[in-house]
């Protein structure tokens, strides 16, 4: 389990996070839902390591890990540019830190690995040959093979299209559920938190709006913000594609 | 970012080149600036006023200025006719990659030898006036050093134009012609304007490189002496005086500094295009003519006159027996000492290179992919910017002063330092360039596969930044074959390199040699160009 307590963060005297406190159980996915500025990459630098908080405490399996160096927390991240090596091919990519921990991973977990995410094909090819998708499965690969306690993944679809990100998504839960792996996303997208995730996390003003199951968010929203900002936004989109086929059902029962 | 990232290594590498430019920049420019004010053992202005007042220095200062000037003018126009002609005219790509060539090949020949092809090209017995049956000019004097600073400033000149013509985004000129804008108008707003701050960069670069340079009034300056000639015979004239000479050394600086600072505030005009989209080029085949003309006769001038270093040394006498021979090139490189000066050459080149690749790779790591305080990153910056600033000749001056007497004076080592030093800023911006286009968070991806920074630095960083560090090591190596102006002052009997026995042979009056070296010279260039170029595109064609 992962425990937030008063979780605070500045910059140059102005603060960017304040009290933020919550719980995130095992194997849940949960999604860090905000307008840009808000604060959510900042959380997700902390909970990471790569950022020290000013105070407060974050406790991983009972241990207060806030003072604990990136490298020690066993936490990893998938970047929303994938941080893919171009000089190494995508086998390489994905095998990069059993060079340094030969142990973390049999050959048969990195053989399981990338047939689950459908990268037989592409082993032996350069990184820049990828499309979007299987880039971001490589970079997912390769954290997996480290078997990180907790997954964060940063913007992990805002780079691709339609029915891409659709198959993305299935393959972050598949990842969840089988390995029973607690994962944190950081995404602007209402809709992309909404399904992906079994908790939202709304920041605004760099503190908690809501946090919540998203059947509770939908229909029991906190605030204003929540409101105008999340259910607005998904409202005109519904309304959209309702019209959308509405039309198309209206012109079919004219050429009928 | 504020980064928890531990880099140890990276203050070590920090503090080490802090240490090199402090011990081999600051003090050696603070002792030449200190005295520059002693006089007649004690501290004062006696030097300056010295200098200002006599042995003519206040017309050889004019001189400088107007020479450099009128230099950088023409050069700067003729860049721009063959940046124009390749990128905005319908020639046949391979004449276009031929002008791309040719334009920056007296790169590869140190500037004193330009001085002396000129004089065995348009000279009383000249190839080019043989050839045309009369002199054209007088080639000792404005002339001379004229043609001398256009063709070696031209490569630089080019190479920043056609940098920005590159990115200039030609979309705009099918806009300019879609709102009816007659061809003048177009080729003003969407051409010339976008480049004014380009054009403005390279004068203010060209007119440092000819106010600076000693090689060229050294062969063709005859009696219209320029700053660097006053300032080299205040150092190793024959009535050395290295207390004035020190202030001409500071005189020098001034326009130096100047010209930097300006260079800074052009920054500001450069425009910068969103998207770089280009166009069909339209038909037009008088415009492709009189383009491919022009470009043509300007590269034929700078080609004619080193056809002359390919003639002289294998004719017998000339002009009086012009039958080919290779006498003068064996009986140089059966010359022990010839042989000896070549190998030393090569030595300094190398090394430079190498050591030079490494200081400036460490330097841009510093800047770009650490989380080392703004501080030290600033320092680093001010380096390069300062090393941009002096002039060799002062470089070469202070390590004289300061080194003499030391177990450095006459080492190739000290020769090593200089160049690394004096032509530190272009490859360290080369690097750093290529460091921070890439992925900002290489580093902490691989940290969290266990990487150390040290680790990631030799797994990734590197291996991507490797055709970059070829261009530097290839920099490094060209530039210390052909600089003359700062090692003139430190190379010893022993440690004599090319360039400085040019400078020695010309008093024995010995153009055959001088003319063989430089062809030694040229063709070492041209192959460590292609080597390094042809492994460069090998590892970005791997990377690919």
């Amino acid at each position: 389990m992962l425990e937030i307590k008063n979780l605070k963060k500045s910059y140059d005297g102005v603060t960017i996070l304040h009290d933020i406190n919550l719980k995130i159980e095992d194997g849940e996915i949960v999604s860090i839902l905000g307008p840009s500025g808000c604060g959510k990459t900042t959380l997700l630098n902390l909970i990471l390591g790569l950022t020290e908080a000013d105070s407060g405490e974050i406790i991983f399996n009972g241990k207060d890990v806030a003072k604990c160096p990136m490298e020690e927390r066993g936490f990893n991240i998938v970047f929303q540019d994938y941080a893919l090596f171009p000089n190494l091919n995508v086998y390489k990519n994905i095998t990069y830190g059993l060079k340094n921990k030969p142990n973390i991973s049999t050959k048969q977990e990195v053989e399981d690995m990338i047939d689950l995410l459908g990268l037989r094909e592409h082993l032996n090819k350069k990184i820049e040959q990828l499309s979007g998708g299987q880039k971001q499965r490589v970079a997912l690969a390769r954290t997996m093979v480290m078997k990180p306690k907790i997954l964060l993944l940063d913007e992990p679809l805002s780079a691709l299209d339609g029915v891409i990100k659709e198959s993305i998504k299935e393959k972050i839960k598949q990842i969840a559920r089988e390995f029973k792996l607690t994962t944190i996303i950081v995404t602007h997208d209402p809709e992309e938190a909404l399904t992906l995730s079994d908790k939202v996390l709304i920041v605004n003003n760099g503190t908690i709006s809501q946090f919540g199951k998203p059947q509770d968010i939908i229909q029991t929203p906190d605030n204003d913000f929540v409101k105008e900002f999340i259910l607005n936004q998904l409202l005109i989109k519904k309304n959209n594609i309702f019209s959308l086929f509405a039309q198309g059902m209206s012109q079919r029962a004219e050429a009928v | 970012m504020e980064n928890r990232i531990k880099e140890k290594e990276i203050k070590i590498i920090f503090l080490f080149v802090a240490a090199l430019f402090a011990v081999f920049l600051l003090i050696p420019i603070a002792r030449l600036f200190i005295k520059s004010f002693e006089f007649e053992g004690s501290i004062g202005l006696g030097n300056y006023i010295e200098v200002l007042t006599g042995r003519g220095f206040i017309t050889a200062f004019g001189h400088s200025i107007a020479i450099s000037s009128a230099s950088a003018v023409v050069t700067t126009v003729l860049a721009f006719i063959l940046t124009y002609t390749i990128h905005y005219s319908g020639i046949p790509k391979t004449y276009k990659l031929l002008i791309r060539r040719l334009a920056v090949l007296p790169m590869l020949l140190p500037t004193i030898t330009y001085g002396f092809a000129i004089i065995y090209s348009f000279g009383k017995q000249g190839l080019i006036t043989q050839i045309l049956g009369r002199q054209l000019f007088d080639i000792y004097g404005f002339n001379g050093l004229l043609l001398g600073y256009v063709i070696y400033t031209l490569p630089v000149s080019f190479l920043l134009v056609s940098n920005t013509m590159e990115y200039v985004d030609k979309k705009f000129t099918v806009v300019s012609r879609i709102m009816g804008d007659n061809h003048i108008q177009t080729f003003i707003g969407t051409v010339l304007r976008p480049l004014l701050g380009t054009l403005a960069a390279s004068f203010v670069q060209c007119f440092f490189l000819c106010f600076t340079d000693y090689g060229i009034p050294a062969s063709v300056g005859g009696e219209y002496d320029v700053v660097a000639t006053v300032l080299y015979n205040e150092m190793l004239g024959s009535i050395p005086n290295f207390n004035t000479g020190s202030t001409v050394a500071m005189f020098m600086l001034v326009p130096s500094v100047v010209t930097i600072a300006l260079l800074h505030y052009l920054e500001k005009y450069n425009i910068r295009y969103n998207k770089i989209s280009s166009i069909e080029i339209r038909k037009n085949t008088a415009r492709d003519i009189i383009l491919g003309a022009a470009s043509g006769i300007i590269l034929i001038a700078v080609i004619s006159v080193f056809a002359v270093i390919f003639v002289v040394p294998l004719v017998y006498e000339w002009p009086y027996r012009i039958e080919f021979t290779l006498e003068h090139v064996k009986s140089v490189l059966t010359d022990r000492s010839l042989i000896g000066v070549y190998k030393n050459s090569i030595i300094v080149a190398v090394l430079t290179a190498f050591f030079g690749s490494l200081t400036t790779y460490g330097a841009a790591l510093t800047t770009a992919r650490s989380g080392i305080s703004i501080k030290a990153k600033r320092l680093v910056e001010n380096i390069s910017l300062v090393t941009n600033t002096i002039p060799g000749m002062v470089i070469g001056i202070a390590y004289m002063l300061i080194f003499s007497g030391t177990p450095l004076q006459n080492t190739l080592a000290i020769i090593i330092i200089c160049n690394i030093v004096h032509y530190f800023s272009t490859p360290y911006l080369m690097i750093k360039n290529s460091l921070s286009k890439m992925n900002a968070s290489w580093e902490t991806t691989a940290m969290l596969m266990g990487d150390t920074w040290l680790k990631t630095i030799v797994r990734v960083v590197t291996p991507n930044a490797m055709s970059t560090i070829l261009e530097v090591f290839s920099y490094y190596f060209v530039n210390s074959m052909v600089t003359v102006s700062a090692v003139i002052f430190i190379a010893g009997a022993r440690t004599m390199v090319i360039t400085t026995k040019i400078k020695e042979l010309q008093y024995y009056t010995k153009f055959n040699e001088i003319f063989v070296l430089s062809l030694l010279i040229l063709l070492t260039n041209i192959i460590a160009k292609a080597v390094f170029g042809y492994l460069a595109v090998r590892k970005n064609k791997s990377k690919n």
